[in-house]
């Protein structure tokens, strides 16, 4: 249902970033002048040093903040313009997996994932019926009834993943979404997320992971320092 | 989208909000609560002195004294063009006769100095009964004017001046109820928005996840309104109990003393569309409670 809503950039250009800056405090530069483009079904890595900017870049897509410079294109809407009232549709048919995973504590496993069909508004029992299909890709299923803080640390990341998903998004920002998982999860969970780029989800996943990225060879945007270093394939001529 | 489900959802959320902090839920619920048994207590007098005012309307009487010359039928013909004048409910004709008659019961033991008198001196009279709606200063006036001009008539009396001082009174409480019924639902506003914060304040963190995965600012306020709404209901059917409570309470006393002020005393509670209209109104305050929490914390729900 989240499909299809508004008018989309040329050429399946999903988000688009044109010298995109971001400064947090006067005189120190999170993102500096970053130009990138993220197509429909393209799975894209996002790597570079802690402190680089790459939480700062995804929390600018999704208008968690906004630009200090530039302008952010997010299925066609400039991000700095929409207001307060446009961000929550927006929000609708993007997926995040936070790195801090965002959970609500005091609801269980199931109303966690729920919450996020909630807010578009989905039926108690086509709600019931996705999320225990979601929870059971994620292999949760068994924990349904259970609340996050009481999940091990891979389990809270799996629901994370399970919340993002949930609502076929157009585009998918994981914040290194399997820091906490041991490499056969890690495999499980990137293939859902490879699935979700097969079906046309724009995917850009954040991770220090080389052997992630050697694995499912795709782009890799590198950044140092708040810039852009490298943007190319990963067995590109720049690696 | 179907919005039996978003209601749903709200209803479920304003749950979790009541259940995870049921005092501060009572608190406001309270607050509601006292604010309306006070705005009942008004209620409640004033409808009391309204019974009062009717009951006494149904005095209001105005006397026609007839001329000395006008005959039997001449009197019967005057009676049927004063049932139509505006206002009147009922006429009954007082004869000379039946005129000496009253006033002689009236005097009791002292009725035998009348037995001196050669010829009766009072004349005869109609009684003039107004329709409920016009036993009121004006509708005295009207009324007069449209008899003055009727020949035969020689003279008009109204009794209970007294009336109008006491419509004046019922005048004053309702208009000082009304004027403490405002403070104290801007004071419960007030109130209920601040413990409507608080619980905003204790879901923040909730609130800004919710919005991270795209709920909008309505989702986000419903289960705030619905709460506010459950607070106002819940606290305003606790101050009608409560002033039912008081009321039966206090009924002895509340009888003797209108008994000793008024000769009368049939004291009444409040009807049901009054109670229901009580509880309406917690309802709004505890809306607007919320409504006016969200505005003022709208950064953060
Ligand atoms: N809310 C904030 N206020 C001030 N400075 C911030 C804020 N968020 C991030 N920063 C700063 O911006 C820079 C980029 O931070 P960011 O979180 O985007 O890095 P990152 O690449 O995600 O790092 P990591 O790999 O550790 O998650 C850092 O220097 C950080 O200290
Ligand atoms: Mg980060």
């Amino acid at each position: 249902m989240s499909r299809g809503e508004g008018p989309v950039v040329s050429a399946g250009a999903l988000v688009r970033l044109f010298h995109v800056s971001k400064s947090y405090l006067a005189g120190s530069w999170a993102l500096r002048d970053v130009s990138l483009e993220l197509e429909k079904g393209e799975f894209v890595f996002l790597t570079g040093p802690s402190g680089a900017g790459k939480s700062t870049l995804m929390r600018l897509i999704f208008a968690g903040e906004q630009p200090s410079e530039g302008q952010i294109l997010v299925l066609g809407r400039n991000v700095g313009r929409v207001g307060p009232a446009g961000i929550a549709p927006l929000r609708r048919r993007i997926g995040v997996v936070f790195q801090d995973f965002k959970l609500l504590p005091r609801r269980t496993v199931e109303e966690n994932v729920g919450i996020a069909l909630d807010v578009v508004g989905v039926a108690e029992r086509e709600k019931r019926a996705r999320v225990f299909a979601m929870l059971k890709r994620v292999g949760l299923h068994h924990r349904r009834h259970h609340h996050p803080l009481s999940l091990s640390g891979g389990e809270q990341q799996r629901l994370a993943i399970a919340r993002a998903l949930i609502n076929d998004p157009e585009i998918l920002l994981a914040d290194e979404p399997t820091g906490n998982l041991d490499p056969d999860l890690t495999l499980e969970i990137m293939d859902l997320i490879a699935d979700a780029a097969a079906r046309g989800t724009a995917v850009f996943v954040a991770t220090h992971d080389h052997a992630l990225i050697e694995r499912y060879g795709r782009r890799v945007v590198r950044l140092e320092a708040g810039e852009v270093v490298h943007d190319a394939p990963v067995r590109g001529p720049l690696s | 989208m179907s919005s039996v489900a978003q209601v749903r959802t709200a209803l479920r959320t304003a749950l979790h909000g009541v259940t995870g902090s049921p005092v501060t839920s009572l608190v406001a619920a309270g607050t509601i609560g006292l604010c309306l048994l006070l705005v009942g207590a008004f209620m409640l007098l004033v409808s009391n002195m309204d019974r009062l005012l009717d009951r006494f309307g149904s005095e209001i009487r105005v006397s026609a004294y007839l001329s000395e010359e006008l005959d039997a039928p001449s009197q019967q013909e005057l009676v049927a063009r004063v049932e139509t004048a505006p206002g009147v409910e009922s006429v009954e004709l007082v004869t000379k006769e039946q005129a000496l008659e009253r006033f002689r019961d009236a005097q009791g033991e002292r009725a035998a100095l009348l037995d001196g008198l050669e010829e009766n001196p009072l004349p005869a009279s109609l009684e003039i009964a107004l329709v409920p709606e016009q036993r009121n200063q004006a509708g005295l006036r009207v009324l007069g004017e449209a008899l003055e001009g009727l020949p035969g008539i020689a003279e008009l009396g109204y009794g209970h001046e007294w009336i109008e001082g006491y419509q004046q009174a019922v005048a004053l409480i309702r208009g000082v109820a009304f004027a403490i019924g405002g403070v104290l639902g801007l004071a419960t506003l007030l109130i209920v928005a601040n413990t409507i914060r608080l619980s905003i304040y204790a879901r923040r963190e909730e609130i800004e996840i919710v919005r991270l995965v795209g709920g909008s600012r309505s989702f986000m306020a419903a289960p705030f309104l619905l709460e506010g709404g459950a607070q106002g209901i819940v606290g305003g059917g606790v101050g009608v109990l409560l002033l039912y409570g008081f009321y039966w309470i206090l009924l002895p006393s509340l009888r003797g003393g209108l008994e000793l002020l008024l000769g009368y005393a049939e004291p009444a509670f409040l009807g049901l569309d009054e109670s229901l209209w009580l509880v309406t109104a917690g309802a709004l305050l505890g809306v607007l409670g919320s409504a006016l929490a969200l505005i003022q914390d709208g950064d953060r729900a």
